[in-house]
């Protein structure tokens, strides 16, 4: 019982971290219909972009973490959105009108340009880099339960983010012009919107989200690599998938139940931690089966 | 020509400029060629092409990206001053061209030489070569605005069989022997300490004749013709491939590149059933050549074989298509309920799912980690297909047979493809993929014709990978990750979605430019994703576009050009 | 003529004028870097194959290097008298095809005279018979899958397998078994938990490992599997930790292993951490490895050893950093060994392609003592330096704790 709840905590934080990404792939899948494979090395990047902010601290602040913690945040989300825009505008925008799986090609272009780029000019990173310690170190202990409180600030983070994205989303002006365009971009011109506009703006939001992902990422597990984006990346467009795109709680509530599977299945399923990931892929394939639009999509529309 | 129409700003500020711009790039040009480009021999040795000669020593016999320079130069004058349909596209094309050309020379020999004095002047030398094949390449492409551009050239003549077939002969020649320029430029050993920027200055070169040729509508043009004669023209194609042995890119490295190629390209045939005509994007497709390839093992008689024995190969092959087919059915069946992006996604999962269990030793079929080494080559008559035969006093280098092998295969599959695209069965998937409602509604049964398009693709990735098995002597999980499903989806994508050559010369390309790149190491692959980007940002439909599919990407940017017309207006 | 032309292009490249005086890095007689040596006879290359691309390229990298300062010093002794020496790298990306067709490439050079890879032994599978068509000798640093040099049935009826393959390192039924006895027998671990990667290199071990403690009396618990690209560990961990092990044996690399043992100790799992060479390397400590980790690793400590102490300080002077990875030593051995057997090969005469079989002659009966020790080829290949040393983390470095040669 005891193992059973540590794995569902364990569970949780991972999918915390896949959740704060999931929601950048849903985004800008909801308004442009892109699978952003890229979206992945956006969190990578953004890791790197903490730690070299940590590293260009004069060291007596690098020492007090009060200092230089919101500092990488801030580091770290300022090269994950000046990536992005750059993403936008430079590789996907020209391709608008292109036929639908061009920018799938240039999205998995990206991928490949930026995971290299940071391998061959970033100070050593073509092995793992440890990351600074900033995070309180701990854990908090329920009964049985063990999870680091890095961990425990992941998962509220992610939460929180998710729920005022939401209500952004719901509540604003701009949120309605998001979702406008997303329903029918045509008319939300007709009534106004500008759909560039939007469009960056979605690519923002998801930029900021995946460079708090990247930051707490590397406090969590105090060290990053250059393929950390690629495999969360995968897992946060599972996740996306499973919950419905378009969808925010679906992208969050997707990315729990990965992160569930994963160390559930890992514990009690046969062939156990081997075959882990399978577990995952056939619990999305049934999902999908069963629910084509995936748990809280809506029924696909036939756009015009 | 077309002085008419479209809205570019620039064209209105550089209009009355357009042919002495055009005139003074291609001038330069020429001059830059017979320029000498660096003012020293450089540490690693001299620069190709005798660049340290001083001015106009041998104005005729220029080599190598002089004479590229040179040539572009003088097809810029031509351009600018003969009645050439396009003229705009074209000029501009050139000019990219020896801007290209030029910069990846400059460019080279400024980091190598250490500094900027490598291609100005240090100590009494001069050497502006590169300077003004820039400034001329520029100019040619500020012309090429000035002039205004207009739409592709388009020929309506039409030709008798006989002429339209020695045009095609002659083409597909040209084709070839840019082919094995291409792929011998720089030398092939590791003593050229310059192929890189050789490779890279020749590329730039054949972008631009290209765009140029494309420009002024003989690609259109040809294409056409080769669509009228589609027997003649994969004859005549089949026949360039089996040639190329015979050129100078004939030895042993081009011959396993090739052949890898091959591979790749009639698995990407295969996905181009799938994705091009059916519409069902596949993320997992590489699996089904892991399926063949690891049934072709099993039966190959390798020691660590889970049958004991050795099938021959034609029945293990088929064997191994049968078994890939069954599962493409397999993997195929959710489109019966899952659509679109959703669909993709599926077959993602399917092909994690190969790999952690190929990775796992499933069932003892796949060895695990270990992989199942030692397949024997294929063998026809006692010789071994990886020896090096002759053919009268004819030396063909090792390898040459599976080359052969391969290319007999994918022209098969492109014969397969070809076929289907064009029967009942094929035009269902291009209704299906256009609109699956009013396919439905006109009658196709459309969750049959999809699963048929699984179960056909995958037929012919399990047998590319029965032949891959034999041809690498290996299989392992590891030559089955998703990045390898990537790579194949990124063929069919760049190729031109639907057309027939398509997926080789997408296959063609992703393996190629990796290969060509080995000199640059560390930034080959950040190199690649970057051409990725590049060719998409300026060939969104692919490089061949399939005619079809063309047809519909015409109408849809002439509504665009409405719209923006429209919009304009309103403003 | 001349005048005309300085000025054309004076005009088109007037700024530039002022940036011509950046200078340059010219230097007289460039091209020759054989220094004194006679390199009359021209140029002969070693081919290195290894993934330079791609997440394992600090490996491949330091692979690399480390055969460039092998081949840089042979030219300044004169190691290969009448020939200059040059490395030739190329990118496996860790594929078995791609490796087939680097190794093609270098093979149909008829200056290559040795090759020195792979990293991955699924790589080899393909390139050892391609550079065995050529009789190029290959000598891999870092392949430690046993059936490699002996066949699959290594133990009981070893068959050499390539003539022309040799490996420096040690394989893994050497290596697993040594630290299974160090496990139970010397530390008293009797309850071990196995975690691999996956990958060829840690199943080897991992499984040669299991075997061993079996027959010493002691007991794996369970054996678990962690994905190639996982970073966050912490469902294998709970699992293994209710298992309650004594230790847990790691098979894989230091990337991986590294993170491990951190998040092991942090979800309170605070039992040591063992791994094999793969391990073996600062930045296991600096990853997060912890005090006490083991590790075992070919030959003797290197603090005992003047020539690693040589290598590690050549290496700083060319490269100006530590990054010679795992396996930087055994290629630099790896290739020393096709240096010293080239150099016995064209004593007196030229190298053509007919001397290619005294070539493979001459690298297998190679002697040498290297920076992991003696460098020495057995009948199938593998290295005679059967020395293994097991090392732990002590006070943030690596310490050696025994040294000894497996012994059944």
């Amino acid at each position: 019982m005891s193992v059973l709840l540590q794995q569902l905590a364990n569970g949780v934080v991972q999918g915390a971290l896949i959740a704060l990404i999931a929601l950048g792939y849903t985004m800008v899948y909801g308004i442009i219909q892109l699978i952003n494979f890229a979206h992945g090395e956006v969190f990578m990047v953004a890791s790197y972009g903490g730690l070299a902010t940590f590293t260009l601290l004069p060291e007596d602040l690098q020492k007090s973490p009060a200092v230089a913690l919101p500092l990488m945040f801030v580091g770290g989300i300022v090269v994950a959105v000046v990536v992005a825009v750059i993403m936008e505008r430079f590789a996907y925008r020209p391709l608008r009108n292109a036929p639908r799986l061009a920018p799938l090609i240039t999205a998995l272009g990206v991928s490949v340009f930026l995971q290299e780029a940071v391998r061959v000019f970033y100070p050593n990173a073509k092995s793992n880099l440890p990351y600074p310690k900033v995070f309180p170190e701990g854990n908090l202990t329920l009964g049985p339960v063990n999870v680091s409180w890095t961990g425990v600030l992941l998962v509220g983070l992610s939460i929180g983010l998710a729920v005022i994205l939401q209500t952004y989303i719901n509540k604003s002006r701009m949120g309605r012009a998001m979702r406008a365009t997303a329903q029918d971009p045509d008319t939300a011109k007709l009534m106004g919107v500008n759909p560039n506009r939007v469009i960056v703006l979605t690519f923002v939001f998801g930029a900021v989200l995946a460079g708090v992902a990247g930051i707490m990422y590397g406090g969590y597990l105090n060290n990053i690599n250059i393929d950390m984006g690629f495999q969360t990346g995968i897992f946060a467009f599972t996740a996306a998938v499973l919950g419905g795109v378009g969808s925010i709680r679906g992208a969050v509530i997707g990315a729990f139940i990965i992160g569930l599977i994963k160390t559930v299945a890992g514990q009690y399923m046969p062939g156990g931690t081997q075959y882990d990931y399978v577990w995952i892929f056939v619990v999305l394939i049934l999902v999908l089966v069963f629910r084509p639009q995936g748990l809280f999509g809506e029924p696909e529309r036939v756009r015009a | 020509m077309s002085t008419v129409d479209t809205s570019s700003g620039k064209r209105s500020a550089l209009a009355p400029l357009g042919k002495p711009l055009a005139a003074a790039g291609g001038v330069l040009g020429i001059v830059a060629a017979l320029l000498p480009w660096v003012t020293f021999t450089l540490n690693d040795g001299n620069w190709p092409d005798k660049s340290t000669l001083q001015f106009f020593d041998a104005p005729f016999s220029v080599t190598g990206f002089r004479w590229h320079v040179l040539l572009l130069g003088v097809l810029i004058l031509v351009a600018a001053f003969a009645p050439v349909p396009s003229k705009g596209r074209v000029v501009r094309a050139l000019g990219w061209g020896l801007t290209l050309v030029s910069f990846v020379n400059a460019a080279y020999i400024t980091v190598k030489g250490g500094g900027l004095g490598a291609i100005t002047a240090l100590d009494g030398a001069t050497a502006f070569g590169g300077v003004v094949g820039l400034v001329a390449g520029v100019l040619a492409i500020l012309a090429g605005y000035g002039i205004g551009i207009g739409p592709v050239g388009d020929w309506k003549f039409k030709v008798s069989t006989p002429v339209a077939y020695l045009v095609l002969l002659v083409s597909f020649g040209a084709v070839l022997y840019a082919v094995a320029a291409m792929l011998t430029t720089g030398g092939v050993g590791s003593a050229n300490p310059y192929a890189g920027a050789i490779f890279l200055s020749f590329l730039g070169f054949a972008a631009g004749i290209l765009a140029a040729l494309s420009g002024v509508g003989f690609v259109r043009w040809i294409s056409a013709l080769s669509e009228q004669h589609r027997v003649f023209s994969v004859v005549v194609l089949a026949a360039c491939a089996l040639l190329l042995p015979f050129t100078d890119a004939g030895n042993e490295y081009w011959m396993t590149v090739a052949a890898n190629i091959g591979i790749y390209a009639a698995t990407a045939i295969g996905l181009n059933i799938v994705v091009g005509l059916a519409g069902l994007l596949d993320l997992g497709y590489v699996a089904f050549m892991g399926i063949g390839a690891l049934v072709a093992a099993n039966f190959s008689g390798a020691a660590t074989a889970y049958f004991g024995f050795d099938l021959p190969f034609p029945v293990a092959a088929v064997i191994a298509a049968i078994v890939a087919g069954i599962f493409g059915a397999i993997v195929g069946s959710p489109t019966l309920r899952v659509r679109g992006d959703y669909l993709a996604i599926v077959t993602l999962a399917f092909g994690e799912i190969f790999t952690r269990s190929a990775q796992n030793d499933i069932g003892g079929f796949t060895n695990g980690s270990n992989a199942i080494p030692g397949i024997p080559a294929l063998s026809l008559f006692g010789t071994e297909f990886n020896r090096s035969i002759s053919i009268g006093s004819v030396k063909l280098p090792a390898g040459v047979l599976y080359y052969i092998l391969i290319v007999l295969l994918v022209a098969a599959t492109m014969a397969v493809f070809a076929n289907l695209k064009f029967s009942r069965i094929g035009r269902a998937w291009i209704a299906i993929r256009e609109d699956e409602d009013a396919a439905r509604a006109m009658g196709i049964r459309t969750g049959k014709m999809k699963i048929l398009a699984f179960l056909i693709g995958a037929m012919l990735a399990g047998l590319a990978g029965a032949v891959f098995a034999h041809k690498n002597g290996t299989v392992s999980y590891e030559s089955f990750k998703f990045l390898e499903s990537v790579t194949l989806l990124a063929a069919v994508i760049l190729g031109g979605m639907g057309s027939i050559p398509g997926a080789v010369l997408g296959a063609a390309l992703l393996f190629v430019l990796p290969e060509k790149l080995r000199d640059f190491e560390d930034y080959r692959l950040m190199i690649f994703g970057l051409a990725l980007i590049l060719i998409m940002r300026f060939r969104p439909v692919g490089l061949i576009p399939d005619a079809h599919r063309r047809a519909e990407m015409v109408e849809r940017a002439d509504e665009n050009a409405e719209e923006a017309h429209l919009e304009a207006k309103k403003a | 003529m001349r005048k005309h032309s300085v000025k054309s292009a004076a005009i088109v490249g007037a700024s530039l004028l002022v940036l011509a005086a950046c200078g340059s890095n010219k230097t007289e007689g460039g091209g020759n870097t054989g220094g004194s040596c006679d390199t009359s006879k021209g140029t002969l290359t070693v081919g290195v194959v290894a993934p330079l691309s791609g997440n394992l390229s600090a490996l491949g990298l330091g692979i690399k290097q480390s055969a460039e300062l092998a081949v840089d010093e042979a030219n300044k002794k004169c190691t290969v008298p009448g020939y200059k020496l040059t490395v030739s790298a190329q990118d496996d990306e860790a594929n078995p095809a791609k490796g087939a067709q680097a190794a093609t490439k270098l093979s149909t050079d008829p200056n290559v005279v040795g090759v020195v890879g792979t990293l991955n032994s699924s790589v080899a599978q393909t390139v050892q018979p391609i550079l065995r068509d050529k009789k190029i000798p290959q000598v891999s640093p870092a392949n430690t899958n046993p059936s490699l040099t002996r066949g699959n049935d290594f133990l009981t009826a070893p068959k050499r397998q390539f003539d022309n393959y040799f490996r420096v390192c040690t394989t893994d039924d050497l290596q697993g078994p040594y630290a299974a006895n160090y496990l139970v027998e010397k530390a008293g671990k009797k309850n071990i938990a196995i975690i691999t990667d996956g990958k060829t290199y840690g199943e080897g071990l991992a499984a040669e490992l299991s075997k061993q403690v079996a027959k010493k009396g002691g007991k794996i618990v369970g054996s678990e599997k962690v994905g190639e690209k996982d970073t966050d560990f912490s469902g294998v961990i709970s699992k293994i930790k209710a298992l309650n092990p004594d230790a847990v044996y790691y098979g894989g690399e230091y990337p991986v292993a590294g993170p491990l043992s951190k998040q092991m100790a942090s979800a309170g799992l605070n039992v040591p951490l063992m791994g094999g060479d793969g391990i073996f390397d600062p930045k296991f400590v600096e990853l997060g490895g912890k005090e006490g980790d083991l590790a075992t690793s070919v030959g003797a400590p290197t603090e005992s050893l003047a020539t690693a102490k040589a290598f590690v300080e050549a290496y700083k002077a060319k490269f100006g950093k530590e990054d010679y990875a795992a396996y930087g030593a055994f290629s630099y051995d790896a290739a020393n060994a096709i240096i010293g057997g080239l150099a016995k090969t064209v004593e007196g005469g030229a190298w053509d392609d007919s001397k290619r079989d005294a070539m493979l002659t001459n690298v297998g009966a190679y002697s040498g003592s290297g920076a992991t020790g003696e460098v020495k080829f057995d009948q199938y290949g593998d290295s005679t330096n059967k020395v293994l040393t097991v090392y732990s983390v002590t006070s943030g470095k690596w310490k050696d704790v025994q040294t000894g040669e497996f012994t059944g």
